[in-house]
């Protein structure tokens, strides 16, 4: 008895190794990267959030952005629209901001300028311009292609993967490659390191603070630092809501120009 | 009213909102924006207009809210939305007059889930050209596109209907305006031009006289546009029934009056990516009906224009845009047989070339900018710089030139080449 207690024990704990050395091993590079993508982006089917950015300049002056963003996705891990209106400051209140994401391809952007009713195009080829003058960029807000890098996990102990990301290509890429540490609990990414081709320190992105929001954990707080211009944008999401509903036809011109009042309100 | 009242609401008015109570002390009532700007631009060229130093000295207040209803109704149910923006403006220019320039005050409402409509005073724009306009021919303001007022002023609003159609297919945008709103063009007190009946160009000594259409049914302006996209591309249809904005037409020359002569206009436009960048491609076919065959030499004659835009991202906040515009006079030869031997005559072609330097520094935070007209065929040029300097989420200072050049008095352009000016504008947004 005594000894066939010890062999369930042994199996038992063969069997937890054999789980355990699985459940690390189960995931190859490219899984983890696609599972952190689509948990920092693609949460839902869509999303909806109140953004307050403050931007703090090298010097310590601080500026306020205040907008709502508006996201669905069309197919996760692919195609997403995002719809931003702007509240702060009052000089740019009303103006929205659109984008059709496309991993694959450039960007569709839009501008609707209230004032003078104007929807104009924006060339989208840099995604690594600032978005709205924060130390956040374009790919930043709506997600880099995630084949627009070669990934090496470089590190698994602990409770984060560490992912090494090379650009494929270096055509308008300010950095020579970047470390990301996704959360092995829900794979969040929670922090980046940008490096130049010195191997110094460009800018840092780090989540703040999470929170489990309808079942999706969820980024509510983050910081983006830049030790090349200096400076730092603080980004808090307020309102989170999944699954609203919203429908594609928001993302149209016909809502450029008026905002769904029930979506922006 | 009178000045004293303008300028008691006004003091009144900002000084509410500088102490910040307006969105406190009227619990329940929408929030009041705008914003409170000085403008200054110095005259660096001499002309025989009311000043000789500056063309633009002026105080302005913007007020601007939206309502929308509450509640349970009828209203909130159709998402109605009654949308109000208006000027103040102290006038040093005239010696300080002021007035209320009331710019937008529409309700807007949304009777169908495929069909939304504004009534009421409001801006209206559509078409791809930057800074030029085939298709829209709602009217403008180029006196402040002249002496360097934002942006914005270059637009001046419409008093009408627009109802907006989104069947399943194609979109469709319908606007009645019944009394047609001219352009605001120079004439000669703050921008000097050419004028034909004084032979060259003219400042105070302009005397013509201008008239408008009779307040008519039959003169109401109607416009569409029918658009949708087509994957990455959007492409457009549009009708005019109106007049030409810009008075270029004589009614009677003994009297020196002109008019703004009947014009259809039908066109098509489409914008996209192409090349790494945003294509855009747009033609209009402006129809004269009152001088069709083209042998009225009082009369501006049909014409087409054809215009063809790019602009690019280079990375590093930096923006290009470049466009190439052709204007063609048909019938010419008509035209060419009925001029007087001293009338003062057009070419066939008009070439005009543009180009869009945008570029930011310091976190967006400034802003550089040329725009520059120029047109080989004419020999003229326009080159518009500017600096806008964020210096807080409140304050904003631009500073820029008019700066226009001509071979000749009486081409677009050249017309304008003694209105060059470096102004500067101060704001206060709240």
């Amino acid at each position: 008895m005594k000894r066939s207690i010890s062999y369930l024990l042994l199996g038992a704990f063969v069997l937890m190794l054999a789980v355990s050395t699985s459940f690390a091993q189960e995931f190859t590079v490219e899984q983890i990267v696609e599972k952190a993508n689509l948990a920092s982006y693609y949460a839902g089917n869509d999303g909806k959030s109140d953004v307050n950015m403050t931007i703090t300049d090298s010097q310590g002056r601080t500026r306020k952005r205040e907008f709502r963003i508006l996201r669905l996705d069309i197919e996760d891990g692919k195609d997403q629209k995002f719809y931003v209106y702007f509240k702060k400051p009052s000089d740019v209140a009303k103006m929205v901001f659109m984008v059709w994401k496309h991993p694959d391809a450039d960007d569709d952007r839009w501008l609707y300028l209230p004032a003078l009713d104007l929807v104009r195009r924006i060339a989208s080829s840099d995604k690594r311009s600032s978005f709205v003058g924060s130390h956040f960029l374009y790919e930043d807000v709506s997600g880099r292609g995630i084949d627009a890098d070669t990934h090496a996990l470089v590190d698994s102990s602990g409770d984060y993967y560490k992912i090494k990301n090379i650009p494929k290509s270096t055509k308008g890429v300010e950095f020579a490659y970047y470390f990301v540490w996704v959360d092995k609990a829900n794979f969040l990414p929670m922090k980046a390191e940008y490096y130049n081709a010195q191997d110094e320190l460009m800018r840092i992105i780090e989540a703040l603070e999470v929170s489990e929001i309808k079942g999706h954990p969820t980024v509510v707080r983050s910081v983006a630092k830049d030790f090349e211009r200096g400076g730092e944008t603080l980004m808090e999401f307020n309102n989170i809501k999944y699954d609203n509903g919203l429908t594609e036809d928001i993302f149209t011109e016909r809502y450029l120009r008026r905002a769904p009042i029930k979506w922006v309100k | 009213m009178g000045k004293v009242a303008y300028i008691t609401l006004y003091i009144l008015v900002f000084s509410l909102l500088c102490t910040g109570y307006a969105g406190n002390v009227f619990a329940g009532m929408p929030e009041i924006h705008g914003f409170a700007e000085a403008d200054f631009g110095l005259k660096i060229a001499s002309d025989d207009t009311k000043r000789d130093d500056y063309n633009l000295f002026e105080q302005r207040l913007q007020l601007k809210s939206a309502y929308f209803f509450e509640g349970e109704n009828l209203l909130v149910e159709k998402s109605a939305a009654v949308n109000f923006k208006a000027d103040f403006v102290v006038d040093e220019y005239y010696s300080g007059k002021t007035s209320f320039d009331l710019r937008e005050l529409n309700f807007s409402f949304t009777p169908f889930d495929f069909m939304d409509t504004k009534l009421g005073r409001q801006i209206l724009t559509w078409g791809t050209g930057d800074y030029l306009f085939l298709n829209d021919l709602f009217p403008k303001d180029y006196i402040s596109f002249f002496t360097g007022r934002d942006d914005e002023y270059l637009k001046k609003p419409s008093d009408g209907a627009r109802i907006m159609l989104y069947p399943k297919h194609v979109n469709l945008d319908l606007v009645f305006i019944p009394i047609f709103e001219p352009n605001e063009t120079p004439k000669g007190d703050r921008l000097s031009f050419f004028d034909s009946f004084q032979g060259g160009i003219a400042g105070r000594d302009s005397d013509r006289d201008i008239s408008k259409p009779p307040r008519q049914i039959k003169n109401s302006v109607y416009a569409a546009r029918a658009y949708r996209n087509f994957g990455s591309y959007e492409g457009a249809l549009y009708l005019y029934r109106g007049f030409d904005p810009s008075p270029k037409s004589y009614k009677n020359e003994a009297t020196r009056q002109l008019y703004y002569e009947r014009l259809d206009a039908y066109g098509s436009s489409i914008r996209g990516p192409i090349f790494d960048g945003i294509g855009n491609a747009e033609v209009s076919y402006y129809y004269s009906p009152e001088d069709s065959k083209g042998n009225i030499r009082t009369v501006q004659n049909s014409m087409v224009k054809y215009l063809l835009g790019y602009e690019k991202d280079m990375g590093n906040d930096l923006r290009l845009g470049f466009q190439y515009m052709l204007e063609q006079t048909l019938n010419y030869k008509q035209y060419r047989n009925a001029l007087l031997a001293t009338d003062y005559s057009w070419d066939e072609f008009r070439h005009i070339l543009t180009n869009r330097i945008t570029k930011y520094f310091v976190n967006q935070t400034v802003k550089l900018s040329v725009f520059t007209f120029f047109s080989p065929s004419d020999m003229d040029a326009y080159t518009r710089p500017s600096v806008t300097w964020n210096i807080t989420d409140a304050w904003t200072w631009t500073t820029g030139a008019d700066l226009i050049w001509g071979k000749d008095d009486t081409t677009e352009l050249g017309n304008m080449k003694k209105n060059k000016n470096i102004f500067t504008r101060v704001r206060y947004s709240f």
